[in-house]
């Protein structure tokens, strides 16, 4: 073998190790891409999904710089609601129905809220907390849970003849819905977090739906929910009812159609 | 690869594709080129019309480039999820030369890393006056000005990111199909015909902005001239000019039906000057503030007729919202009227939805 055979071969054998590191930082710099890809389209997604919960504006904001201290003051319609003597058919079913019976609530529930401009900020127990004109000023706030009470109700009509046709328990709603000035903010610990309204405009709210069950109603409103309320609807006045931790007594309605 | 916006759930079109061969020799004289959208708006001159128009080959922007006007569009049409627009801004930012891994790192949010400080405070900007949550206003510029944008220039950004919206909303409100447009920037064949294509888009470029006429001082009047006097100097502004008149004497929909339609809008996104310039209209057409006022505060009335009564909630449903949650409005409209109708419907509340959030001009 002459020296420039050997030289040849060396060269030979150097362009295809290069070669070969060349692939490999190719795949590896792909790989990379793809997995930046993954990650970055999971991040959009995931911010896509928090837009449901809180202002677009407050998730950018968490996302660029930390979760803010601040709140601010809003103008709301608050729509409490709760199933009503839930706690002994739960303890008439088995677990496993139970939790299929309350997942479908849930589901048909926030349906009714979501496609009525609202938005849920907190599930307690049984209960609903929802918001209208939380994320964004929304000028239609209180006709729009008035719709959203109605919704709620024909669905659970048909969901409780779906339960019956089972031979399930069926089920009873209560919901109270008032007007008012709340703070809106981030409000929980560093673990668990969430978008809500809190102030005396969510008290009322939910305490106005415990008034559902002896007047034999299921929507009640208060007198600050009716006077913004499209006179098309049809609410018919109840006697003023004094609430705990509320000074004067509040006016109610019920929301019959 | 179709883009980032591959999941967003878009409904089947709701209006029948109808060729119209003047219109698209109108759209081909004005862009090069006829967009599929275009079949589907035939019925609405106007609206065909104002794609030109409206556009920067029929408003040349004279304070941005083109560069930066694509972006915009591409970050507008991304925020708005509007699958056909995204899909054509993608493709024009490939013909202005963009590289296919710039542009997804783009569509990917890596903004910070890869866009200058300056056209970084552009886009933002436009993405903020999309949103429109709240409304734009004057201390939304501050940042723009810190950049060294003028005066002039931050009006045709904002004319700009408003125009997107409006194309986003007529795309996405009729949900047309937006294969044709989705997947175009990555096709082979574009790769093969970017050069001759940025070639032709550049003499075009050129050439409107050779024959750019700008507002004659007695066309200045008509709806909205506060908001249109604002982009005095620009050439945008005779383009909006012509597009309001258009769409107000278009005989389709009532003056009084286009005017609850802005109306609407401008409560729902709490725009004084624009509630009150469609209240002066509604007044014209026969419908003072005490009568209107009930109608706004509910969005609906006995006093309306039917067609009315049909559009005010649907005008409110395109204000805020992803794709399939428009759409569920347009459903409900398509029942109520005609085919006609439901097209200018959608270009009436696509218009209104850009003019009202282009009120931060007259602030600036």
């Amino acid at each position: 073998m002459t020296l420039v055979s050997v030289l040849a071969l060396g060269l030979a054998a150097l362009a295809a190790l290069f070669a070969a590191l060349w692939v490999r930082a190719r795949r590896a710099n792909s790989l990379a891409r793809t997995r930046l890809s993954a990650a970055s389209a999971e991040l959009e997604r995931l911010q896509n999904a928090f837009e449901r919960f809180a202002p677009m504006e407050l998730v950018e904001r968490v996302v660029q710089s930390g979760v803010p201290t601040s709140g601010e003051r809003k103008e709301v319609t608050v729509l409490f609601a709760d199933l009503v003597s839930f706690t002994p058919t739960a303890e008439s079913v088995d677990p496993s129905a139970l939790v299929r019976i309350l997942n479908g609530y849930f589901e048909r529930m926030s349906r009714a809220i979501t496609a009525h401009q609202g938005h849920i900020s907190t599930l307690i127990g049984d209960g609903i907390l929802a918001l209208f004109g939380a994320l964004e000023a929304n000028p239609w706030q209180t006709d729009d849970a008035a719709r959203a009470a109605l919704a709620m109700r024909a669905e659970l009509a048909t969901y409780n003849a779906e339960l019956a046709a089972e031979g399930l328990p069926k089920l009873t709603l209560a919901i109270g819905v008032h007007r008012g000035v709340g703070i809106a903010g981030l409000v929980g610990s560093p673990e668990l977090m969430q978008f809500t309204v809190v102030g005396t405009v969510v008290s009322v709210a939910a305490r106005v739906q415990t008034l559902t069950r002896e007047h034999g109603v299921d929507i009640l409103l208060t007198a600050a929910a009716q006077r913004a309320l499209d006179p098309r609807f049809t609410a018919r006045p109840l006697p003023a009812r004094a609430l705990k931790g509320i000074s004067e007594p509040v006016e109610i309605f019920a929301l019959v159609e | 690869m179709p883009g980032a916006l591959s999941d967003v759930e878009w409904d089947a079109c709701f209006l029948e594709p109808r060729r119209d061969r003047d219109l698209e020799a109108h759209v081909r004289r004005g862009m090069g080129t006829v967009p599929s959208s275009v079949a589907y708006f035939t019925p609405a001159p106007w609206i065909v019309h104002s794609m030109t128009q409206l556009s920067p080959f029929g408003a040349p922007p004279l304070h941005v480039d083109s560069m930066l006007a694509d972006l915009i569009g591409l970050v507008v049409s991304q925020d708005n999820s509007c699958r056909y627009c995204f899909g054509v801004q993608r493709l024009m930012l490939r013909v202005h030369g963009l590289p296919e891994e710039r542009i997804h790192h783009l569509e990917q949010g890596f903004l910070d890393a890869e866009i200058d400080p300056r056209s970084k405070t552009a886009l933002d900007f436009a993405r903020r006056l999309s949103r429109a949550a709240p409304l734009s206003q004057a201390t939304d510029t501050s940042a723009l000005r810190e950049a060294g944008w003028t005066t002039e220039a931050i009006r045709e950004l904002a004319f700009h990111a408003a125009y997107n919206v409006y194309t986003n909303r007529l795309m996405t409100i009729a949900a047309i199909p937006y294969a044709p447009v989705e997947g175009l920037a990555d096709s082979w064949l574009v790769r093969v015909v970017t050069p001759a294509l940025r070639i032709m888009m550049g003499r075009r470029e050129r050439r409107a902005r050779a024959r750019m006429a700008m507002l004659a001082p007695e066309r200045a009047r008509g709806p909205w001239a506060y908001l249109v006097g604002a982009l005095d100097g620009l050439t945008c502004a005779r383009s909006l000019r012509e597009t309001l008149d258009a769409a107000f004497a278009s005989p389709i929909l009532t003056k009084r039906a286009k005017a609850l339609v802005f109306a609407v809008v401008a409560r729902g996104l709490d725009d004084a000057p624009s509630a009150r310039e469609a209240s002066d209209l509604l007044a014209e057409s026969g419908l003072p503030p005490e009568r209107a006022e009930p109608i706004l505060t509910h969005l609906g009335s006995a006093e309306l007729d039917p067609v009315e009564n049909a559009l005010v909630p649907f005008a409110r449903g395109t204000i805020r919202g992803r794709p399939m949650q428009l759409q569920q409005h347009t459903r409900a409209l398509r029942d109520v009227v005609s085919r006609e109708q439901l097209v200018e419907a959608i270009g009436v509340t696509a218009l209104a939805n850009a003019v009202t959030r282009l009120s931060v001009v007259t602030e600036v």
